[in-house]
This record gives C-alpha cells, sequence and structure tokens, in this order.
C-alpha cells in the first residue's frame, strides 16, 4: 500500500472540548492505524462578534497547506466551517458542519442571525462563499444525513453520508437495566437539556435522570432544576471520566437524547453498543438516522409530556428496554472506520500517487 | 488565567520549538492556570511569510465561545501577530533567513531589491507587532540580542528547563560521545563527523535526532570509511533519549549561532560536559572551557582535541559534568512563570 501524507484540517475552538474534536483525533488515528502519515492542522475560530467569521474564512485561505516537512501533502480532509477554504488540489470533504448559526438556525432563539437586512446581507454571503469553495473538492462526504441533506438544500451539492464509530466503541458493555434515565450532552442550549429536564416533571415512575456532561450553562441548568423542585429526581453530573461514562451507559435504564436538529451525535450508538434504547424527538436531526420509534427507542414530540410517556413506558417493562436495545446495537456495530477510510480515500483517486 | 500559547508548526516535522510550547502548557496546567495550544501550520519559504502573518493577523484571540481568553503568549514569528488585547512574548525565534541568517548560506534571501524589500517588511513587521505587546522575553540571551539589534527592543532572556528535566540522570562515563541535533545544515553535523576523522581515541559518536540531511550525513559518514565509529539512532524521544545521556562520556553540540537549544541543558542534567564551538551561539551562555566543557574553534581538529582529552581523562569528565549539572539545576518553571504572568 502506498503511504499518503493527509492532512486533516480542524476549526479549534479554544477551550471548548466536544465530539468534532474526538472525531478528527479518531479519524488521524484510523488513518495512522492503515500505515498513512497524518496530522490535524488546527486554526482557532471565534464566530463573535459575527463579522470574524470573514476573517476566519481568509486566515484559512491564506495558508498552504499543499507543502509539509519532507514534501507535497497528497490529500486533505476538511472538517468544519472555515477549513475547506484551506487551498489544495485535493480535498476531500468530511463535513461536521457549515456555521450552522447562518443555516438552518438562523431565526431560531439558537442563532445570533436575525431577519434583519444587514444579518440576512452577511448570511447569503457566507452560504454563497461556502457554496463556490464546497464545490472546490473533489469528494462530498457528510458525518451525518441531516448535515447532507443541510449541504444538498443550502448548497446545492450532493453528498455520501458516513457514519463512525464513537469513540468508546470497543469498551461499552451493557448491564442491569436500572432506575435511572442517562443523558450525556454538553450543556448547551442547542442540545435542550431544559426539554430533558421538564420531562421528570411529569414522569411518574420511580426513574431519576442523570445527565453526564458540562458547558456554558450548567450552572444556569443548576437552578433550573432548584426552581422546578426537581433536586431529587434529576442530578447534573458535570464532565465524567470515559470508565464512568461505561459505567454509566451500562447501569442506565435507557437514554434519551433530544436535542434539536443534532447533527449526528455519538449518544445514540453510544446507547445502542450498551443495549440501551434512545428516546428522542421528532426534530432532533441526526438520532431519527439510527431511532427507529418502537424497534430500538421512540420518537416523540419534543414535549414533556410526549418524553415522559416513553420513560414512563420503560420504567413499567425494563424487559421491553432490553430488547430495543439489543436491536439498536446490530445497527451500532455495523459502523466502522475501516469503511470510512476506504471512502475517503478512494474518493482521492490517489492509487499509484503519492509518496 | 485562561492562556493561549500560540505556535507556529511545519506539519510533519517536530523539532524544538513545538516542545517549547508544549511545557510551557503544562507548566501553566500544573500551576492551575487552564492552558491550550494555537498553532497555525508554517513554510519557511520567503515569498509565503507575509502570507501567513496575515493569516495569524486574521485571528482575533481575545475570546472563546463567548468566554473572555486572559492572555496570549507568542512565541515565534508570525504568532505575534495574532490579535489579542494583552499578549505577551516568550521569544523562541524570529525569521531567522530574513535577520541575523541572512547573508549567509543558510538563508533563502538574496541580494536582490525584492528580497531587501521583504526583510525590511519583515522587521518593520515585528517591530511594530512587538509595540502591541505587553512584555517581551526570549528563550536567550543570544535571541535577546537579536531583537535588540534589528528591532531596538530591550529584551531579557528567560531561561527554562529542558522537556525531559525530569528523566535526566547521570551514569557511567562511557566509550561514545553523543549528539542530539535535528540534522539540518545549520546544525553543523558534518562537522561533528569530520571531527571523528580525527579522533585518536576508541570512542564513538552516536547522532540522535532526523532531518533533511540525514541521507547525505549517512553517505559522508561511510565515504569516509567511518561507519563503524558513527551510529546514527534517528529521532529519539523521553526515556530513550535520557539513557543515551546518561551513559555518554560527553555531548557534542557545535551548531551555527543556535538560539538556545536545550542539548547543553541536557547534557548537564546529565552531568555530561559539553563541547561547544566559539561561534555555537546559545550554547556559550552556559558552557565555560575547562569549568563545565569545552569551547573550541569551529574546527574538526579542535573538536577531536576535546573529545581525545575526555577520553584520555575520564575523572575530568565527571568533574566537568558535575559542575555543569548545578547551573543547570538553579533553572526551573516557577521562575519562567512568574515572569511570563506578570
Amino acid at each position: 500500500m502506498t503511504q499518503l501524507r493527509i492532512l486533516i484540517l480542524e476549526a479549534q475552538v479554544p477551550f471548548v472540548h466536544g465530539g468534532a474534536e474526538i472525531l478528527v483525533r479518531e479519524l488521524a488515528a484510523a488513518l495512522t492505524a492503515r500505515g498513512h502519515l497524518a496530522q490535524i492542522v488546527s486554526v482557532p475560530f471565534t464566530d463573535a462578534p459575527k463579522e470574524e467569521l470573514f476573517a476566519g474564512v481568509e486566515a484559512w485561505r491564506m495558508l498552504d497547506v499543499t507543502r509539509a516537512a519532507g514534501g507535497d501533502v497528497d490529500l486533505v480532509i476538511p472538517t468544519k466551517f472555515p477549513t475547506y477554504f484551506a487551498r489544495h488540489p485535493r480535498k476531500v470533504l468530511w463535513l461536521v458542519h457549515q456555521h450552522r448559526a447562518a443555516y438552518e438556525l438562523a431565526g431560531t432563539r439558537f442563532s445570533d442571525f436575525d431577519h434583519t437586512p444587514r444579518d440576512v446581507a452577511l448570511r447569503r454571503r457566507l452560504i454563497e462563499a461556502d457554496t463556490r469553495v464546497l464545490r472546490e473538492c473533489i469528494g462530498h462526504f457528510t458525518i451525518a444525513r441531516t448535515v447532507s441533506d443541510r449541504m444538498l438544500k443550502y448548497n446545492g451539492i450532493a453528498s455520501e453520508a458516513l457514519y463512525n464509530p464513537p469513540k468508546l466503541a470497543s469498551r461499552l458493555r451493557p448491564g442491569p437495566y436500572g432506575d435511572y434515565v442517562l443523558t450525556v450532552t454538553r450543556l448547551e442550549h442547542v442540545k435542550r437539556v431544559d426539554l430533558t429536564i421538564d420531562t421528570f416533571e411529569k414522569t411518574t415512575a420511580s426513574v431519576r435522570l442523570l445527565i453526564a456532561g458540562d458547558g456554558s450553562i450548567r450552572h444556569e441548568l443548576g437552578e433550573y432544576i432548584e426552581r422546578r423542585g426537581l433536586r431529587d429526581r434529576v442530578t447534573l453530573l458535570g464532565r465524567v471520566d470515559d470508565d464512568r461514562l461505561i459505567e454509566l451507559y451500562a447501569g442506565c435504564l435507557a437514554v434519551l437524547f433530544a436535542p434539536y436538529q443534532e447533527d449526528y451525535g455519538y449518544v445514540t450508538l453510544e446507547a445502542f453498543l450498551s443495549r440501551k434504547p434512545v428516546i428522542t424527538a421528532r426534530d432532533s436531526g441526526g438520532t431519527l438516522e439510527f431511532v427507529a420509534d418502537g424497534v430500538n427507542g421512540y420518537v416523540c414530540e419534543p414535549t414533556p409530556e410526549s418524553l415522559a410517556e416513553a420513560v414512563n413506558r420503560l420504567a413499567a417493562d425494563p424487559s421491553r428496554a432490553a430488547s430495543l436495545g439489543e436491536r439498536g446495537r446490530g445497527i451500532a456495530a455495523a459502523i466502522t472506520w475501516d469503511h470510512v477510510v476506504d471512502r475517503l480515500i478512494g474518493a482521492a483517486h490517489l492509487v499509484g500517487a503519492g509518496a | 488565567m485562561r492562556i493561549l500559547v500560540a505556535e507556529a508548526r511545519v506539519p510533519f516535522a517536530r523539532d524544538g520549538a513545538e516542545l517549547h510550547a508544549q511545557s510551557l502548557v503544562t507548566q501553566l496546567r500544573l500551576r492551575g492556570h487552564d492552558a491550550e495550544t494555537v498553532a497555525l501550520p508554517f513554510h519557511g519559504r520567503k515569498n509565503e511569510l507575509l502570507e501567513q502573518a496575515c493569516a495569524w493577523r486574521m485571528l482575533n484571540l481575545s475570546s472563546s465561545n463567548a468566554r473572555p481568553i486572559d492572555l496570549l503568549i507568542a512565541t515565534r514569528f508570525p504568532t505575534w501577530c495574532a490579535r489579542h488585547p494583552r499578549k505577551v512574548v516568550w521569544l523562541i525565534h524570529q525569521h531567522r533567513a530574513a535577520y541575523d541568517l541572512y547573508g549567509t548560506p543558510y538563508s533563502d534571501f538574496t541580494g536582490s531589491d525584492e528580497d531587501r524589500r521583504l526583510r525590511e517588511q519583515i522587521a518593520e513587521l515585528d517591530s511594530r507587532m512587538f509595540t502591541e505587546c505587553e512584555t517581551i522575553v526570549t528563550n536567550a540571551k543570544n535571541t535577546a540580542d537579536r531583537v535588540r539589534r534589528f528591532n531596538g527592543v530591550d529584551a531579557r532572556p528567560l531561561y527554562h528547563p529542558p522537556p525531559i528535566a525530569d528523566r535526566l540522570r547521570a551514569g557511567p562515563y562511557g566509550d561514545y560521545i553523543l549528539l542530539v541535533s535535528r540534522l539540518e545544515p545549520l546544525k553543523r553535523v558534518d562537522l561533528a563527523i569530520a571531527a571523528m576523522m580525527q579522533v585518536a581515541a576508541p570512542v564513538r559518536l552516536v547522532i540522535v535526532g532526523d532531518g533533511s540531511q540525514r541521507a547525505a550525513l549517512e553517505r559522508e559518514a561511510a565515504q569516509r570509511g567511518a561507519a563503524n565509529r558513527i551510529t546514527f539512532a534517528g529521532a529519539l524521544w523521553g526515556e530513550a533519549v535520557a539513557e543515551l545521556y546518561a551513559g555518554a562520556l560527553g555531548v557534542l553540540y557545535a551548531p551555527f549561532d543556535e538560539d538556545y537549544g536545550y542539548v547543553t541543558l541536557e547534557a548537564f542534567l546529565a552531568a555530561r560536559p559539553v563541547i561547544t564551538a566559539a561561534d555555537s551561539g546559545g550554547t556559550l551562555e552556559f558552557v565555560r572551557d575547562g569549568v563545565n566543557g569545552f569551547v573550541c574553534a569551529p574546527d574538526a581538529a579542535a573538536l577531536a582535541a576535546a573529545i581525545d582529552r575526555l577520553a584520555g581523562d575520564r575523572p575530568l569528565a565527571e568533574r566537568l559534568g558535575c559542575a555543569g549539572q548545578s547551573a543547570a539545576r538553579a533553572i526551573t518553571w516557577d521562575g519562567v512563570i512568574e515572569q511570563l504572568l506578570g
């Protein structure tokens, strides 16, 4: 096999560590494990004030990623906005997301883009620039169908969804279907943790909610739980380490994950690999690529009542949770890094080229 | 404090500069700060230098995810171009090809009008950016002198322990001389090979490191019939290097006008004497001739004579090495961080 020299392009948000960062590192490890020379190029990204978005675009445009120590770079893999603005003759896109606040989030409470002439113009400029530059890529992949749909809708570019296994895939294990429901999420507004909390005001069963993860609204959520008088039912665990997370997955009754238009989210696959059903909402985006209502979990209305009903149903019948979770496992186990690497490199048409 | 350490990185290369930034981040975290590196890809080609500086200028690092970043520590060209209300420079190096290396074979700048203008632009840019910075300290006296000379900026050297400081220890004074270096022209490893040809004592030379000159240097060693006396160990890290320091007779390090170079301090922390050259720059801030090593003329014969002296007198090697060790131990991270954070 020819060893390729590959750079993975990453937008770094200093002091924030999330799923995209893990994805990029896992991809680098998967490429290295298959004999390639792979490294990550990170450029800090800031979206405030909005005008700085174009500065970020310009920074990527000015960097030369075609050459590195020891010679040419065979292939670059851009991931997020604005990494695809880098110049390279062989860019194979594996899109995590564009700048969502300027895309489908615009006009919602999750975006700082309003319906003002100025913001609308800025959005249009941004989307047009994206479209132009995304077309430079010689292969188009995304991390999930939601992301592919979005790129088709806004940029008119077709792509293939290429799923990857979660980082903990090989370590997750099943366990008893216990007395708590688990949520694993960054504590940000778009993850709609408040909706999850409200659900436990409506559950009649004696199940608790454990929330693993940290984020900018942790304090706010803590106060919210107090105000609602849910201290005995809902616990914010903060950031937990891998061992603890595996244990939490293994012992839960089910996983509840109902963000707004999530792109992918490892949580669904992690739940399935632990043989747990997933309760989600019909507007949660990426979770719906895997969760089928009544088959391996429940797809509810995005309301506390509807989500609570699903929780109650499983609490009343843990054996049902077990059979739903078991069916989820089959789906999650079919997703592999081999496939991801084959598709990305295959799209570069580098057979016989390279180092 | 939330602190960003900015570095410029050549993809697929690994050198002292990267370790410098990484060590600083580690040490800041140990002291309870939230620290992270920011690294843009960098290339030394002169026709892209200003573009890369612009890319850094595009970055507004004053906040991240709606929370302020308290301090930016820039380390080398062009990281100080980034925008931040509170910038501190801990200078590891400027773009030397445009400064002190100009006119030597180590620079790609020629005497053309175009190149002269570019050199001026870079010096002006650096000078202007330095005025935005609150403090400017350098990794070595050599670097501080250069900033003063070319940019008119008053900077103090701030030494720091090498990354593998904790692993280094003394062992027997063995039968090999150690050379740890990236294999690049500026490091003058060819001079060390030439010196070995004139060494009379039965000692070997072990070369740790990799770089663009490796194939040429190996060829040279073979052509001179020294293949059995010179070992190219390749790039080694951590414990493997500490082990080699521990058992060496001495350390040879004679680059051209080096800025700092961890090698001198690493050698001293392992109680090894250092053989260097009178024009090696940063090594001379620590190496005293006859006290903790030898400062030789930059020619093969002089270096060979120093190696022979150590080979013929191992108690001398030990005495010199131990003298170096106490000097190196005075350099601590506490001191560095106190000065940087102000």
